[in-house]
């Protein structure tokens, strides 16, 4: 088990620079960031300026400065002189210690103060959606192996197929129109001022982002718990003569639940790309909105760091899941 | 003796169908789908406007059918691209195994490794969005999945004893990958191309809500359903964007059952006893 958890640490560490230098170089190699600093001011040959070769101009916003000054001041803040790689070792070290560095856009606030007030209502939105899911997929994925093969299962297949079809977006606008806006059951924009206003203004987004994720656990679920159904210890409870009830819940749910583990860690990748979505359709003030407001604004400190924490977040969230499918399952244990 | 069954023509139909509208849209009968003001504004499903007018006065059908052209090219392009590039590098990781295979794995981890959606964020937020980068963009998302189910083939029948008996005859790797390996790994590929398109299509939808599909004046699927998302449109006339999502939903929903059926059609396992 040690060793399991020390090579998939190493592992981890990898990743996590691979991912954050695919991230930092992305920004920098493909956009033009003194470009998203300065404006056309990028386009200036201060080389030229500085030879004299080029009349030194000054622009009408900041006549304290000349142009070149203004770009001179933006290279040395954001290390724009720097080679890619020593900025990105400066870039990381700074950002592991919480300093993303300050926005472009809104002159001087730190990029960590923007996103700290915008990933409580995230977080809160993919909690709320997992507990949906997992509350509908359980008793559903349950039934549906009760019913093997039945028509309440046959139902719940057809329907689980159409329900993983629909892209979120499709789903949120739908929900929106139907609940929100005509029959007015739910609130159509989000409320915070209250957990019971909270609860019911995130109760649509959670249900759109919920019910894609319900209809792959329930699919899993009920193939895992048929296959565990034809165990010889379920044969036994069953000659024992204990309930379905009780075969279903205390003997077969546990030993079925290791592959929905598994794919909770892919699912969240998904959940999170489906909550920047939602957050656009119910105007919920969470990281998507800020990203997309962010990349309108080319503001690239914004969008590297929610871009590398997200990844970060879920690069460890797949690394808890493998550790943890490894302590409930003693077959992964022993092979490591 | 197993069939693909009707739904799946039937599936096939709907596909061919649009292609059709979408490759032709040009001199069908359809008004111009940008023209602002080229019809009433905000009008319901009529025998003139099939599934109505926007609130600028295009008709939702031509946009829709246009729409077509962009959300498909985007779908199959992507896809292509995530083929050529994840399956070649996963047949030659497959094949080679050793340092090429854990390079290239951990590249394929390592993409992986992102949120599909915020990887693509990343991407399209840097760069000029014209048709062709946005299905770049979306193949490069579909390359680590790919990858890696062509590499997991090609391993299991570089193992196989034809192989092992084209490299006795002295056939060199690219013979064999190209001779050997590639006809077989392509198959289970087939079901995962139609999956994979109705994906792309699917996140070019999710891009448009971040702002980041085709720029410009293209349509879109994505973009026709942003266009009647807001809270105050869809309200009022719900037609703009339930109708280019339900066509959406139907191509998905195409694609997915096609490919499970494909899946299943070539899958040897089940029909060898």
């Amino acid at each position: 088990m040690r060793s399991l958890v020390l090579s998939r640490l190493a592992q981890l560490v990898l990743v996590l620079l691979a991912v954050t230098f695919l991230a930092f170089s992305a920004m920098n190699v493909l956009g033009d960031p003194l470009f998203n600093i300065v404006g056309p001011l990028a386009e200036l040959d201060c080389d030229a300026v500085s030879r004299g070769e080029i009349a030194s101009t000054s622009s009408s916003l900041d006549a304290t400065r000349t142009d070149c000054e203004i770009v001179a001041e933006a290279k040395a803040e954001f290390r724009l002189d720097e080679p890619l790689m020593k900025r990105y070792v400066l870039w990381l070290t700074d950002s592991a210690r919480g300093d993303f560095g300050t926005s472009f856009a809104s002159e001087g606030v730190p990029v960590s103060d923007i996103l700290k007030e915008k990933f409580p209502a995230s977080i809160k939105l993919m909690i709320y959606a997992e507990v949906i899911a997992l509350g509908l997929a359980i008793p559903l994925g349950v039934y549906g192996a009760y019913r093997a093969n039945r028509r309440p299962d046959r139902i719940l297949s057809v329907v689980s197929f159409g329900a993983l079809a629909i892209p979120n977006f499709a789903l949120g606008v739908v929900l929106l129109y139907v609940f929100g806006l005509k029959a007015g059951i739910f609130p159509s924009s989000y409320d915070s001022s209250s957990f019971r206003t909270e609860l019911t203004s995130l109760f649509l987004p959670a249900l759109t982002l919920g019910s894609g994720l319900a209809a792959g656990y329930q699919r899993l679920l009920r193939t895992d718990l048929v296959t565990t159904l034809q165990e010889d210890f379920v044969h036994m409870a069953r000659a024992k003569g204990m309930t379905d009830r009780h075969i279903m819940f205390r003997h077969a749910l546990r030993p079925s639940l290791f592959s929905v583990i598994t794919v909770f860690g892919i699912q969240t990748g998904a959940l999170i790309g489906g909550a920047l979505v939602v957050e656009q359709i119910y105007l919920i003030p969470g990281v998507g909105r800020e990203l997309v407001t962010a990349v309108v604004r080319d503001d690239f400190p914004v969008v590297l760091a929610g871009v590398t924490i997200i990844a970060t977040a879920f690069v460890v969230i797949n690394f808890a899941v493998d550790l943890l499918y490894g302590w409930l399952d003693p077959r992964v244990r022993a092979k490591s | 003796m197993k069939t693909l069954g009707r739904p799946f023509w039937i599936a096939v139909g709907w596909l061919m169908l649009l292609t059709v509208l979408a490759v032709f849209a040009s001199w069908l009968p359809l008004e111009d789908p940008h023209e602002i003001g080229a019809a009433e504004a905000r009008l319901g499903p009529s025998s003139s406007h099939l599934f109505g007018t926007d609130a600028l006065g295009r008709d939702v059908f031509a946009r829709t059918i246009f729409g077509a052209r962009i959300s498909l090219l985007v779908g199959l392009l992507a896809i292509a691209f995530g083929m050529l590039v994840g399956g070649g590098l996963g047949i030659v990781a497959g094949y080679f195994r050793g340092v090429t295979d854990q390079v290239i794995s951990f590249c394929f981890f390592t993409l992986l490794s992102f949120p599909a959606l915020v990887l693509a964020l990343l991407i399209t937020a840097t760069i000029d969005r014209n048709q062709w980068t946005v299905s770049l963009t979306l193949g490069i998302l579909s390359i680590a999945s790919v990858g890696r189910l062509s590499r997991a083939n090609t391993i299991v029948f570089a193992e196989r004893e034809f192989v092992q008996a084209a490299r006795v005859l002295g056939a060199d790797s690219t013979r064999i990958i190209t001779h050997e390996l590639l006809p077989n790994v392509m198959i289970p590929m087939g079901a995962l191309a139609l999956l994979g398109m109705g994906i792309a299509i699917v996140a070019e939808g999710s891009l448009a809500f971040l702002g980041l599909s085709v720029e410009g004046d293209a349509v879109s699927w994505g973009k026709s359903i942003v266009d009647g998302s807001q809270a105050r449109d869809l309200e009022n006339n719900p037609n703009v964007a339930l109708f280019p999502i339900g066509v959406m939903f139907l191509t998905v929903l195409a694609l997915n059952y096609a490919g499970d059926r494909v899946r299943e059609y070539f899958d040897v396992r089940e029909t060898a006893f």
